[in-house]
């Protein structure tokens, strides 16, 4: 690369020419003529003149002839002239000149090689500098190129990753109505079995009342003496067991009846949990959410656990419908699942003007201060795997963060999990 | 080679004295001036300095003349050895015919001695010039040091490599003449191939060796 940039050569040969200037030597020439010589000169290799001074009198007699040196080598020569009786004076005068121009010379040689050598040097380094920011100037641009596409990536990634997130909320919703829905079917199931129990019964008996109502149709048309067909009937009547039907067959439709309004709270119910009936906010009572949440999980709780409930009256909030129930659902749960064999679930719920407090509190083994910042984060959980999708309570903070509220974990008194919800509520 | 001008018969060599900083360059030159005969040489030229440390570089030229009439301008130069004028150092090795590498005899020196070889090296073929032909002399110098490192070590690493060694003593005038006549002889042999020194201006090696190397009478 520098073979190319640098043009000045050390060492090339410098013409005398090149080096003095009028502006060096005349002045010089010219303190000679004042000095007293007639006419002062400096003549090249070939003899003719580079520079020259004389008074206008003429130019006298040869004085003196010296070599001019450049690197050593003459490469001029002074020519002095005057008076030959100024000869004396005159001589010494010469030896002066020269030695004066001599110096101009030399120090004009240094400045010339140390100013073409400065400024190639500093070309050089110019244009290595240029490269160099060039250079520079690549790179950047491409680290540039890789970090917007690194922002780029990343933003990617990011959107996967809260897409997956927000699927696997939603897994999580939909497994919590999966067990819900096993549990509500099994609230349904057992009314439903006897019910259909009781028209299985019911069709036997329907079978009897019609075979007693057939023989009536039938001796009817006989024209029987009266006595006889009392007594015929009396023994039909009994041969089908009538009396005992017809004292089971009220005991039976009540019983069917209650069965079917079982089943028919419990819809309501899980439709009043899930709000499916609801599109955008509804008006919500909390208390009456946690009721429902409780009746939903009544075959989990029924002989299981103790329920210890102290609510107070709450204004109602307006808010997505199936959001309460969503945390009520995930809190309870959890608390069954970590609460032990004896589970006792203390639920609070009060009013202090401006928000609701609801508080859900266990008597388990509580959780550790360590893990307290983890809990909600998605995908914890303290269960082996496979057993917990570390979801449920990351649900809970979701659907708490769309009530704009907040919920966080306490000791129990007397150990356990305490989690405390607060919602703002008043203003509407 | 600066220039060679058939018609005017005129030559100009130059020849370059490289190496690491304060290893000597210029106390070699100093000292040529200081021994060699006034005829055939002119005055060192010194360029700037900083303190004591070179920081363009020096030139002493020489002169002879063949029986033929060819005037031949040796100009020898030092370089800055500091790291940082590299560029100065590039420039001034710009067309030479030959190079004394001056290095440090000081066991301590050891790395910089291979580092501004490995310079020369590099900035010789930035510039064209190819290290396995160009004349090329190693002087140790700097014998007289108590810690330098012995002969027999300097002979077992340059021996092979087929470079002249000479060690030296610049500061006392030891080793600096003879430095200068084994690079003359190697710059000669070179111009001789090209130029026929010998056999078209009858310039033999001896008298091109003895013209630049010839010694003041003893005072």
């Amino acid at each position: 690369m520098s073979a190319d940039t640098l043009h000045f050569v050390v060492g090339e040969e410098k013409k005398v020419r090149e080096l003095l200037l009028d502006a060096d030597v005349i002045p010089l020439l010219k303190g000679a003529l004042a000095a007293g010589a007639s006419c002062a000169r400096v003549t090249g290799d070939d003899g003719e003149e580079l520079w020259g001074a004389c008074a206008p009198a003429g130019r006298g007699e040869l004085i003196r002839t010296l070599p001019l040196l450049l690197e050593g080598e003459p490469v001029a020569h002074l020519e002095l002239f005057g008076a030959p009786e100024g000869r004396e004076r005159l001589e010494p005068l010469a030896s002066l000149l020269i030695v004066a121009l001599d110096t101009v010379l030399r120090n004009s040689l240094k400045r010339v090689l140390t100013t073409e050598i400065h400024t190639s040097v500093v070309n050089s380094s110019h244009e290595e500098l240029v490269a160099m920011n060039a250079e520079l100037t690549k790179s950047e641009a491409r680290y540039r190129e890789l970090a917007e596409n690194l922002e780029l990536r990343v933003k990617e990634r990011t959107a996967e990753l809260r897409r997956t997130q927000a699927h696997l909320l939603q897994q999580e919703r939909m497994a919590a109505v999966g067990q819900l829905a096993a549990g509500v079917a099994h609230e349904i199931n057992n009314p439903l079995g006897f019910i259909t129990s009781n028209l299985h019964t019911l069709q036997k008996y329907v079978a009897r009342f019609c075979a007693m109502l057939q023989f009536y149709r039938e001796h009817l048309e006989l024209e029987q003496p009266r006595e006889r067909l009392v007594a015929e009937a009396e023994t039909k009547w009994r041969e089908l067991k009538l009396p005992h039907v017809m004292a089971d067959v009220g005991d039976l439709m009540a019983q069917s009846l209650a069965g079917a309004e079982r089943v028919s709270r419990i819809v309501a119910d899980l439709k009043g949990f899930s709000h499916v009936d609801e599109s955008g906010d509804s008006v919500v009572d909390l208390n009456q959410e946690l009721e429902r949440t409780l009746t939903l999980l009544s075959h989990q709780l029924a002989g299981r656990a103790e329920i210890v409930k102290e609510l107070q009256p709450l204004p109602e909030i307006k808010c997505q419908g199936q959001l309460p129930g969503q945390i009520f659902l995930n809190l309870i749960q959890n608390a069954l699942t970590h609460a032990g064999a004896s589970p006792r679930i203390t639920l609070s719920s009060c009013f202090d003007g401006e928000r609701i407090r609801i508080s859900i509190a266990d008597n388990g083994p509580g959780i550790p201060s360590a893990l307290r910042g983890q809990i909600f984060d998605p995908f914890f959980t303290t269960l082996p795997v496979g057993s917990g999708t570390g979801m449920g309570l990351a649900v809970v903070w979701e659907a708490v963060l769309k009530l704009q509220g907040t919920v966080a974990v306490a000791d129990a008194p007397g150990g356990g999990a305490d989690f405390i919800i607060t919602i703002p509520a008043g203003r509407n | 080679m600066i220039e060679f001008d058939e018609k005017e018969r005129r030559m100009v060599l130059k020849l370059v004295y490289y190496g690491p900083a304060l290893s000597g360059k210029t106390t070699n030159l100093l000292q040529l001036h200081d021994l060699l005969t006034r005829q055939g040489r002119g005055e060192l030229m010194v360029l700037d300095t900083s303190g004591d440390r070179t920081i363009y570089f020096d030139l002493l030229p020489f002169f002879l003349t063949a029986p033929s009439g060819l005037k031949i301008k040796v100009k020898v130069y030092t370089v800055p050895g500091q790291v940082c004028h590299d560029a100065t150092r590039k420039a001034v090795l710009q067309r030479a015919d030959g190079v004394v590498f001056v290095a440090d005899s000081n066991r301590a020196e050891a790395g910089s001695n291979v580092t501004s070889f490995d310079n020369l090296e590099r900035n010789l073929s930035l510039v064209g010039l190819d290290i396995d032909s160009i004349p090329l002399v190693i002087q140790f110098n700097k014998r007289d040091l108590p810690a330098a490192v012995p002969e027999e070590e300097i002979r077992t690493t340059w021996d092979p490599t087929g470079i002249p060694v000479v060690l030296a003593s610049a500061l006392n005038g030891v080793g600096v003449s003879e430095t200068f006549a084994v690079l003359a002889g190697l710059v000669y042999d070179r111009i001789d191939a090209r130029f026929a020194l010998a056999a078209t201006h009858g310039l033999t090696r001896e008298r091109f060796i003895a013209q630049l190397t010839s010694l003041k009478e003893e005072p």
